[in-house]
C-alpha cells in the first residue's frame, strides 16, 4: 500500500513537472506591414521580391518598385520610365556591382544600373527566350531560366550560353526557376525535375520523380514528389524543392516529401520556396504562406488572412496535429502567395494582392521554450484546417 | 419550379447589383490583365433586368455558381464545391501503373481551386469595343522543330480556326455579348514555330492586346508553354486538339479540355488488341515528336502491364517518306500486329510500304489518320484499318446535322474532328463570358464548377476533376470505302475493372509501403 502510494505520488510530480515546463515552440511573426499601390507600389500583384541590403526591389505585374527599409519610401519605374516591360516574374542583384537583374514575363531580360535599363531578348542576344521565369547571379554570370531553355550570359565577355536538350539533361525545356548555391546551379524544369549543374566540372546531374507517372507518387521518400517542378532553393547543404503537387527536401543522400496530408503544408499547389537553413524553408503556395521551421520535428507555421479585414493566423503545426493557433490582427497580406525573400530576421512575401514584410523582432530558428503566445489554442488533433 | 427560378435570378440580380455598387478593390492601373480601361466597380456593367438571351443560358446551378462568385472581396475565396473523382481518366486496375502497391499519394482526383483576387477585379469600361477571345493554332506554314524544316499540322489548325470562326459568327448573329450588346471578336495567333513561340503569343494575348479567353493548341510542347503563362496570367485556356495525356496533368486551375486524349484512346485500342483479340507480338511505329512519343506511352503501359510488352518501337522523323529501316526490323519481329502513332501522310505511307514488303498484320493508328489524306494516300490498303476518336460523327444528333450544315455553308467544306470540337470549345467559352461577364477569373468558375456535360456537337463533354473531357472515346475503323465508327459496346471490346475507390483508400492486398511489416516470427 505504501508503495503504491509513493508511486501514485510520484507520477503526480513527474505530471507536473511536465506541465509546467514551457512547450518547445518555433518563433512565429507577429508583425506584418502590408505595401500596396495605396503606398506608391505600381501594382498589387507582386511576381517577385529580392532584399539587398536596405533596399526591397519588387518586381509586379506593372512595373518595378523599390523600398528603402530605412524611410518606408517607394520609387518606382513603369515603361514609361525606360523599362523594357512592364511584367516582372524574377529579381536578382549582383552584389559585387549592384547591378539589379530583371527576369520580363514576354520582355526578355533586363539590367538596371546608374539608373538606367539595358535590354537583352530573342533578336538581339543569346537569350533563348523573351518568357523569363527566373534569374539569377552567379559570379560574373547571369543565369535565366525561360520557357525554352536556359541562358547563360557572361557580363564579362558578353558571351552567352544556351542550354536546352541538345547540351542538357532537359527531358522537357521548360525552365521555371533558376538558383544558385554552393558550387551548383540549380534549374527546375516544369516536366523534367531539378537539374543541377556543376561549375567546377560543367557536368549536369537530373532529379526526377522515380516513379516515372503523372498520377501517382510511389514513395514519398524517394525522390522528387513530381517533375512539374516550381522552383529549388538551395540552403546550407540541402535544396528545397517546390512544385504543383507538393515539397520536398534533399540533403544529398535523402529525401523527404511533404504533402497536405503529412505536414503543415497550407496546399500541394506551390507557386516557390525559398530556404533559409537546412531546417527551415518557406513554401508560397495558393492557400498561405507555410513555413517548414524545424525539419527534424517536422513543425511548421502557415499564415494566412481571414477574408474580412487584415487579421489572420498562423497555425503552428507538428506532422498534421494543431499545437498553436496564434491570432494576428496583422497577417500576410494575400493567401495566393507568389514569392518570398529572406531577410535576415526578417521575410518579405510576394502576394497576388500586396507585399508584407515580416519583421522578425527575436526571430530564434528552430523550436524554443517558451510559454504559448497564444490567444487561441486548437485542442483537436488532426488540424483544425 | 418557376419560383424557384425566379427567386434564383432575383438573388442573381440583387448580388449582381451589390457587387457594382460596393467597391471591392481599388481599380488597378494597369490594363493588360483584361483590366483595360478599369473603371471603379459602381459603373453598373451587370444588366439591371437580365435579357431574356441571357436568362435562357443560365440553369439553376449556373445561378447558384454565380450568386457565390458575384460581389467578393479579393480575400475571400468562394464556397463552392469542387469536384472529386475516385479514378483517374477511367483506368481499370490492370492498367494502373504500380498495381501491386499502394501509392502514397494519387493525384488529379480533386478539382483545383483558384484562391487569388481576381474576382474581384472590376469589369472594363464602357468604352469597350467587343469581346476579344484568342485563337492559337498552327495555322501558318514556318519552321517546325518536329520535322527540322517545314511546319506540318496546319491542315489541322485552319480546321481549328474554321471551327472557332463559326461558333463566333453564330453568337455574333444573336447579338454578339448580350450584356453590352457588342460584338466578339477572334484575336488569332500562329503557334507554328519553334518551341517557345506560343509562349509569346500568350503574353500578347494576356497583356498586350488583352483577351477575355484562350482557343488553342494541338502541338503538344506548345501547348504546354501556352498553359504556363496562361497560369501567371490568370486567363482561360480552352484546349480542343491536343491529345497528349500530360497537357492536362499540370494541377493548372485555369486549363480545360473539351477532348479525349491519348490515355483513353490508347486504352480503347489495348482493350481491343488484348482484351478481344488476344494479339501478343506488338510493334510500334511512331514520329518522333511529341505527339508520337507521348501518345503512345499509354499503349506502352498497357501492354507491359498485361504481360505483353511491346517487342519494338521505332521512331521515324516526321516528313519521312521512306520508312524501310524501321518496317525491315518491324518485319523480323514476326509482329501480330503493328501500332502507329504519327500524322496522316506518314500513317498511309507506312501503311502502303508494310503491305509491298508482304506485312499483313493488323493495322491500328491514332486518330489523326482518319482523314481524307489517309484514305487518299492509302487507297484499298485503308480497308480494315482502326483507330481510336475521340467522338463518335455518326451520331444522330440535330446539332451536329446542324453544324455539318452550316460548317459546308460557310466554309464549303466538310468539317473535321478539329472543326467539331473548335466548335464545342469556342460555344462553351463564350457561354462562359456571356453568363459570367467580363471577368477572367469567373469565366474560368462557370466552366469549372458547371457539373452538367456541356452538350456539345462532338456529344456530351463532361469534364473530370482535372478539367478534362472524360467523355467515351470511340473506334474509327475503316470499312467499305469509309470510316466507320462504333463504340467499345458495338464491338464487344472487354473492359477492365475501374474500383469505385481510389488506389490510397482502397482496400486491396496491395502493398502499403508506408505501413511497416510485421515482424518475422
Amino acid at each position: 500500500m505504501r508503495t503504491l502510494t509513493t508511486a501514485i505520488l510520484m507520477l503526480a510530480l513527474a505530471a507536473i513537472t511536465f506541465a509546467a515546463e514551457p512547450p518547445k515552440l518555433p518563433y512565429v511573426y507577429t508583425k506584418w506591414k502590408h505595401f500596396t499601390v495605396e503606398d506608391g507600389l505600381p501594382n498589387d500583384h507582386i511576381f517577385a521580391v529580392k532584399v539587398d541590403g536596405p533596399r526591397v526591389w519588387v518586381g509586379t505585374q506593372d512595373g518595378l518598385a523599390m523600398i528603402d527599409k530605412r524611410t518606408g519610401k517607394i520609387k518606382s519605374w513603369t515603361e514609361k520610365d525606360g523599362l523594357p516591360w512592364r511584367v516582372i516574374t524574377a529579381i536578382d542583384v549582383d552584389k559585387k556591382t549592384g547591378d539589379v537583374w530583371l527576369g520580363l514575363f514576354g520582355g526578355g531580360l533586363a539590367r538596371f544600373s546608374g539608373g538606367r535599363f539595358d535590354h537583352w531578348h530573342q533578336l538581339n542576344s543569346g537569350l533563348v527566350n523573351d518568357v523569363v521565369y527566373g534569374v539569377a547571379v552567379q559570379d560574373e554570370y547571369v543565369w535565366a531560366a525561360t520557357t525554352a531553355g536556359a541562358s547563360r550570359y557572361n557580363t564579362v565577355t558578353g558571351e552567352w550560353t544556351i542550354f536546352t536538350e541538345k547540351n542538357s539533361p532537359m527531358e522537357e525545356i521548360w525552365n521555371y526557376n533558376v538558383a544558385v548555391g554552393k558550387g551548383k546551379v540549380y534549374l527546375a524544369v516544369w516536366g523534367s525535375g531539378v537539374l543541377e549543374y556543376d561549375l567546377a566540372t560543367g557536368r549536369w546531374k537530373d532529379y526526377l520523380d522515380p516513379d516515372g507517372e503523372m498520377e501517382i507518387d510511389l514513395y514519398r521518400d524517394d525522390g522528387i514528389v513530381h517533375v512539374i517542378v516550381t522552383s529549388a532553393s538551395p540552403a546550407d547543404d540541402v535544396v528545397w524543392i517546390s512544385t504543383y503537387f507538393g515539397a520536398c527536401r534533399y540533403d544529398g543522400r535523402h529525401w523527404r516529401g511533404y504533402y497536405n496530408q503529412d505536414s503543415g503544408l497550407a496546399s500541394d499547389f506551390i507557386n516557390n520556396a525559398k530556404g533559409r537553413s537546412a531546417d527551415e524553408a518557406w513554401f508560397a503556395t495558393d492557400k498561405g504562406a507555410s513555413a517548414i521551421t524545424d525539419f527534424k520535428t517536422n513543425t511548421w507555421v502557415t499564415y494566412t488572412r481571414d477574408a474580412k479585414g487584415v487579421g489572420g493566423k498562423a497555425v503552428i503545426m507538428r506532422d498534421r496535429d494543431v499545437l498553436e493557433t496564434v491570432d494576428l490582427p496583422v497577417s500576410i497580406p494575400h493567401n495566393f502567395i507568389i514569392n518570398y525573400d529572406i531577410d535576415g530576421n526578417d521575410v518579405w512575401v510576394a502576394t497576388a494582392k500586396g507585399l508584407g514584410w515580416g519583421v522578425g523582432e527575436s526571430y530564434y530558428p528552430g523550436l524554443k521554450e517558451r510559454p504559448k503566445t497564444v490567444a487561441k489554442v486548437a485542442a483537436a488533433k488532426g488540424g483544425a484546417r | 419550379m418557376k419560383v424557384r427560378r425566379l427567386c434564383m435570378f432575383a438573388a442573381l440580380l440583387v448580388a449582381s447589383l451589390v457587387g457594382a455598387q460596393e467597391p471591392k478593390a481599388t481599380p488597378a492601373k494597369q490594363g493588360g490583365d483584361g483590366t483595360a480601361a478599369a473603371q471603379p466597380s459602381n459603373v453598373k456593367t451587370t444588366d439591371e433586368a437580365i435579357s431574356p438571351e441571357l436568362r435562357a443560358l443560365i440553369d439553376d446551378d449556373t445561378a447558384e455558381v454565380l450568386r457565390r462568385i458575384n460581389g467578393l472581396s479579393p480575400y475571400e475565396v468562394p464556397n463552392l464545391r469542387l469536384r472529386e473523382d475516385t479514378n483517374y481518366a477511367h483506368t481499370s486496375v490492370d492498367y494502373e501503373p504500380y498495381g501491386a502497391i499502394k501509392p502514397y499519394k494519387e493525384f488529379f482526383l480533386k478539382q483545383m481551386e483558384y484562391t487569388g483576387p481576381g474576382r474581384a477585379i472590376p469589369e472594363p469600361g464602357p468604352d469597350l469595343k467587343s469581346v476579344k477571345i484568342g485563337f492559337i493554332g498552327p495555322i501558318m506554314s514556318t519552321v517546325s522543330v518536329a520535322t527540322g524544316g517545314k511546319s506540318h499540322e496546319e491542315a489541322l489548325g485552319i480546321k481549328m480556326l474554321e471551327g472557332a470562326k463559326l461558333a463566333m459568327e453564330e453568337w455574333n448573329a444573336r447579338g454578339g455579348y448580350f450584356r453590352r450588346h457588342i460584338p466578339f471578336e477572334l484575336d488569332i495567333s500562329n503557334d507554328n514555330g519553334l518551341w517557345g513561340s506560343s509562349g509569346n503569343e500568350i503574353i500578347k494575348m494576356a497583356y498586350k492586346d488583352p483577351v477575355w479567353a484562350i482557343l488553342g493548341t494541338i502541338d503538344g510542347a506548345n501547348s504546354h508553354i501556352a498553359i504556363r503563362v496562361a497560369l501567371k496570367s490568370e486567363v482561360v485556356m480552352m484546349n480542343t486538339g491536343d491529345t497528349d495525356p500530360t497537357f492536362i496533368e499540370t494541377n493548372i486551375p485555369w486549363v480545360m479540355r473539351c477532348i479525349g486524349d491519348d490515355r483513353q484512346m490508347g486504352y480503347l485500342l489495348m482493350d481491343y488488341i488484348l482484351g478481344k483479340m488476344k494479339y501478343k507480338r506488338i510493334g510500334i511505329i511512331r514520329g518522333s515528336n511529341r505527339y508520337g512519343r507521348f501518345g503512345v506511352r499509354k499503349v506502352n503501359d498497357a501492354a507491359r502491364r498485361h504481360q505483353h510488352p511491346v517487342l519494338i518501337e521505332m521512331a521515324y522523323k516526321v516528313g519521312t517518306e521512306d520508312f524501310s529501316l524501321q518496317l525491315q526490323r518491324m518485319k523480323e519481329a514476326n509482329l501480330d500486329v503493328v501500332i502507329h502513332w504519327g500524322d496522316a501522310k506518314e500513317s498511309a505511307l507506312i501503311l502502303n510500304q508494310m503491305r509491298k514488303m508482304g506485312m499483313n498484320q493488323p493495322y491500328f493508328t491514332s486518330d489523326r489518320s482518319v482523314s481524307p489524306e489517309f484514305v487518299k494516300l492509302a487507297g484499298a490498303n485503308a480497308e480494315g484499318v482502326i483507330s481510336g476518336y475521340p467522338w463518335n460523327p455518326e451520331r444522330q444528333d440535330p446539332k451536329l446535322d446542324a453544324f455539318r450544315a452550316a460548317f459546308r455553308k460557310r466554309f464549303n467544306d466538310e468539317p473535321d474532328t478539329y472543326a467539331a470540337h473548335a466548335y464545342d470549345g469556342m460555344n462553351m467559352l463564350i457561354w462562359a463570358i456571356q453568363v459570367a461577364g467580363l471577368n477572367r477569373a469567373k469565366i474560368r468558375d462557370v466552366l469549372a464548377y458547371r457539373f452538367k456535360p456541356w452538350p456539345g456537337v462532338t456529344g456530351d463533354i463532361p469534364f473530370g476533376a482535372a478539367l478534362d473531357d472524360i467523355g467515351d472515346v470511340f473506334f474509327a475503323k475503316f470499312q467499305n470505302g469509309g470510316w466507320r465508327f462504333y463504340s467499345r459496346e458495338d464491338l464487344n471490346v472487354p473492359r477492365g475493372y475501374i474500383p469505385a475507390r481510389d488506389r490510397v483508400n482502397r482496400a486491396t492486398g496491395a502493398i502499403d509501403p508506408m505501413k511497416p511489416s510485421a515482424p518475422a516470427e
